[in-house]
């Protein structure tokens, strides 16, 4: 990659990161508002993007906000609210076509920045908090998506098995929040937890494009109007490793067509840890592509299944395992796949595996420059670590990476829990 | 070589035509780390029943297409994931109803990927063992599906709709029908299919285009490919009205799930017609119940619909039919009102003002779309065995008239033709 890297500022107490780049043909712009995941917060937290993107104080009906995001050529408005390692993000994003494509008056990253800062900080409001109707549907969104988590039957079981294992973490809340909590908010409660939710949280905006930092800079000042921010807060580290006595089981039984195998493991490496690499090898060996152990072992040789694979998060420390398998097969598969863990406990890969994996791991770092928002996701993970470490000296670290040091990370691997979703008939 | 400039777009698309009867295209990115390729064939899950000029007439087992892309990927001396992971790239591969892709992505070493790529699915390596060993995985595979619900309720929708067109198959079939797959067919299939005239291998990113032509030329040249005539496509005669009006599917979900779509009375030949049609269509259907419509507002105001409620349209020359619809609380009442809101929206038609905000919206995907080497690879290669030109939809996106859509709207909604898939959990 010949570009500099993001440059850094700040507006209101907010960072500001922006990285200039002609290759792509849109502006990508990513939003990122944290708090710690607390179940006393959660569902409020979750529910204000849900809520903001309803109307704004120059949009303030929902057709209006999405008439002036359609006008301007789609502007690709979005949120997510997911979690990482113990916070809870919520995720705004633009994706505007770049000018030169389109012929505008006005540029559109201005109008872009201004339609996000109007979206996140100047609400459609009545009698001083959010408007009631807008609460009121956004609470049934909400309560109808975390109601929904059961119909996609992998990924409720990857939940699932995060929940159990979890159980005693502020890990084990949902990114959304829970039901039971719905009811008791209103337009004034919700409102109140935004304003302190803009004034407290750590916040990181990210334009890619083409643009300079002291143009971006003077869009943002114009656009958002955030409230007085005392400080710039970054995130805590929260990463502690943790102990596991014995493996918790959890059968659930629902009408599946298809068991769905979950396995989470505690490893005591994070993001910022020097080993981090050596743990991505770790994955990437034990089930992270198609030449990796579980995929060759669960799959090609013993049929019993279309995808087996593990992931490993840095933020909290944890690799899961997903299988979906017969029912019938649990033992066999359960069996399997504690034979790769001891594999990998015994230093048991070849020179092959390791070069393969390497390969991979590397040929995706150097994928993620051509991406916007991949190159946004990657340097936000930096902060959200407190671990400043380039794409470069990561893949380098991945290249020099020795069996020894794997084998040092998979010493530290520990299976807790084993989540099995099923069917109701036979035992 | 020849080399189109796409000034509107400031890209450069390299195209060659190769001995054997392979078209290769090369869209440089320069600055690009990655470089993205599709190797494709004009096969899919609809071509259940063919022909080779002058030969005998086949039928093959549904899921046959999905079977041999399973297959591709073993050789003698192992899996071929494993030579691209060797080199870095993250190789898969995926069918549709239409056809059929093999794919890598890489970083380093592109030029031997790239070889890898060509020479493996133009080698093809059945036997009756490994046939047999991919009955079992791709059994999970359809288990898998089979308790999604948008899975169900899509699918669940167009074998509804149609009656005997071969849209209205599984693509990956069902665990009965691959159990009647045997390497004959497979081959049978690949000879009919995989030639490289009805094949299409585009390459996207951080390329030399001359290198790639180089290589992919030298590489070509030195296979013997016979001269193969016409693929006749055998399809059967399909009725205008839907199959079967309505179908509900059980499964434990937590609202109901209803998918309801239109279908055309037939298909558009190849070409720009064809290409036309799909841009127009979607259009219209945005401008009519897109989320910033009156319409999609209305029925989210009274609970009937969430976030998950959407629109698509596919269209190919002998079929052409909408999909509409998410999770709902009532089917009933929502398609009822649908109807009750829409009907008067259709006779009055859609305004100027929001067809020409509907069609920047549909600029500023098609635009953003262009950021992906991925959706450039496939969606290039779609619309290039339609008869179209993925890089020329910006002057057909000017061309559209406010008439041309409020005619479409009017014709595309025959209730007579209309379907309707629910899932939802069954009685307790």
């Amino acid at each position: 990659m010949t570009e500099p890297g993001f440059r850094r500022t700040t507006v209101g107490n907010v960072r500001l990161h922006v990285l200039p780049t002609d290759r792509f043909k849109t502006f990508a712009v990513a939003l990122y508002i944290g708090s710690p995941l607390d179940e006393e917060k959660v569902t409020l937290n979750a529910l204000a993007p849900f809520v903001l993107r309803r109307g704004t104080r120059s949009y303030p009906t929902t057709q209006l906000f999405r008439e002036k995001q359609a006008e301007m050529y789609g502007a690709g408005f979005g949120f997510d609210v997911y979690k990482r390692g113990d916070s809870q993000l919520v995720q705004f994003q633009l994706d505007i076509v770049d000018d030169k494509f389109v012929s505008e008056k006005e540029s559109l990253l201005r109008q872009g920045l201004r339609f996000l800062g109007e979206a996140v900080t100047k609400p459609a409001l009545a009698d001083g908090h959010f408007v009631p109707k807008y609460v009121e549907d956004e609470k049934e969104t909400v309560r109808k998506k975390l109601d929904a988590l059961i119909n996609d039957k992998a990924r409720y079981a990857a939940e699932r098995c995060l929940a159990e294992m979890c159980k005693n973490e502020p890990y084990r809340l949902h990114p959304l929040g829970a039901v039971a909590d719905i009811p008791g908010i209103t337009p004034d409660s919700l409102y109140r937890n935004y304003m302190s939710w803009l004034s407290d949280s750590p916040m990181d905006l990210y334009i890619v494009g083409n643009t300079s930092e002291a143009e971006a800079k003077a869009f943002v000042e114009e656009a958002f109007e955030f409230p007085a921010r005392p400080s710039s807060p970054g995130y805590a580290s929260s990463f502690a490793p943790v102990k596991v006595d014995r493996v918790n089981t959890v059968v659930e039984q629902l009408d599946v067509s298809q068991g769905k195998l979950n396995m989470g493991l505690r490893s005591g490496i994070g993001y910022a840890d020097d080993r981090y690499a050596a743990a991505l090898m770790y994955n990437g060996i034990l089930g992270a592509y198609p030449h990796s152990k579980l995929f060759l072992n669960v799959r090609e040789k013993e049929s019993l299944a279309y995808y087996a694979a593990s992931r490993y998060d840095g933020h909290k420390g944890i690799v899961t395992i997903q299988s979906g398998i017969e029912v019938g097969n649990y033992e066999r598969a359960v069996q399997i796949i504690r034979e790769q863990l001891a594999a990998m406990k015994a230093g048991d890969y070849s020179e092959t595996e390791l070069k393969q994996t390497k390969a991979m791991i590397t040929n995706h770092l150097r994928e993620i420059g051509d991406s916007a928002f991949e190159m946004i996701a990657y340097d936000f993970n930096t902060v959200l670590s407190g671990k400043e470490r380039t794409v470069e000296q990561i893949a380098g670290e991945i290249q020099a990476c020795t069996p020894e040091a794997i084998q040092g990370v998979a010493e530290t691997v520990e299976l807790d829990t084993i989540y099995f979703l099923r069917d109701r008939k036979g035992d | 070589m020849e080399v189109i400039t796409i000034e509107r777009l400031q890209e450069k698309l390299y195209k060659e035509e190769l001995a054997g009867g392979l078209t290769v295209f090369v869209l440089p990115k320069p600055g690009f780390s990655k470089t993205y390729a599709t190797f494709t064939t004009d096969f899919g899950s609809i071509d259940n029943h063919f022909r080779l000029a002058g030969g005998k007439d086949i039928r093959v087992p549904d899921g046959i297409a999905h079977f041999l892309e399973h297959k591709m990927f073993e050789e003698p001396e192992g899996d071929i994931f494993a030579t691209f992971a060797s080199h870095g790239a993250s190789a898969n591969a995926f069918t549709g109803f239409e056809r059929t892709t093999y794919l890598f992505s890489a970083t380093d070493l592109v030029y031997e990927n790239l070889k890898t790529l060509v020479d493996f699915v133009q080698h093809p390596y059945f036997t009756d063992q490994n046939v047999e060993k991919e009955k079992g995985i791709i059994g999970q595979e359809i288990k898998m599906y089979e308790d999604n619900p948008d899975w169900r309720s899509y699918f669940g929708l167009i074998a509804a709709m149609y009656k005997e067109h071969p849209v209205r198959i599984d693509i990956a079939g069902t665990v009965e029908t691959i159990a009647g797959i045997d390497k004959e067919t497979l081959y049978e299939c690949y000879n009919t299919f995989y030639h490289p005239s009805n094949m299409i291998l585009f390459v996207v990113g951080g390329v030399d285009p001359e290198k790639v032509f180089e290589l992919v030329r030298a590489n070509q040249a030195a296979k013997t490919f016979k001269p193969q005539g016409e693929i006749e496509r055998l399809q059967p005669e399909e009725p205008a009205e839907v199959g079967v009006k309505e179908v509900v599917v059980h499964l434990p979900v937590s609202l109901p799930k209803m998918y309801f779509g239109f279908k055309e009375p037939s298909g558009v030949p190849k070409g720009e017609a064809l290409v036309r049609r799909e841009l127009a269509v979607k259009l219209m259907l945005d401008a009519l119940i897109g989320p910033s419509t009156p319409l999609y507002q209305t029925l989210y105001d009274e609970h009937l619909i969430s976030d998950s409620f959407g629109h698509e349209y596919n269209i190919a020359p002998d079929y052409a039919f909408s999909v509409i619809g998410g999770d709902t609380p009532d089917p009933e009442r929502l398609l009822a009102r649908f109807r009750e809101l829409a009907e008067p929206m259709i006779a009055a038609g859609i305004s100027a003002a929001d067809f020409e905000r509907t069609r920047r919206k549909r600029i500023g995907s098609y635009l953003r779309m262009l950021n992906s080497p991925e959706a450039i690879a496939n969606e290039f290669t779609r619309y290039r065995f339609s008869g179209g030109d993925l890089f020329e939809l910006l002057p057909l996106y000017d061309s559209l008239t406010l008439a041309e859509i409020n005619g479409l709207l009017r014709e595309h909604f025959d209730w007579r033709r209309l379907a309707v898939c629910t899932v939802r959990s069954g009685e307790a």
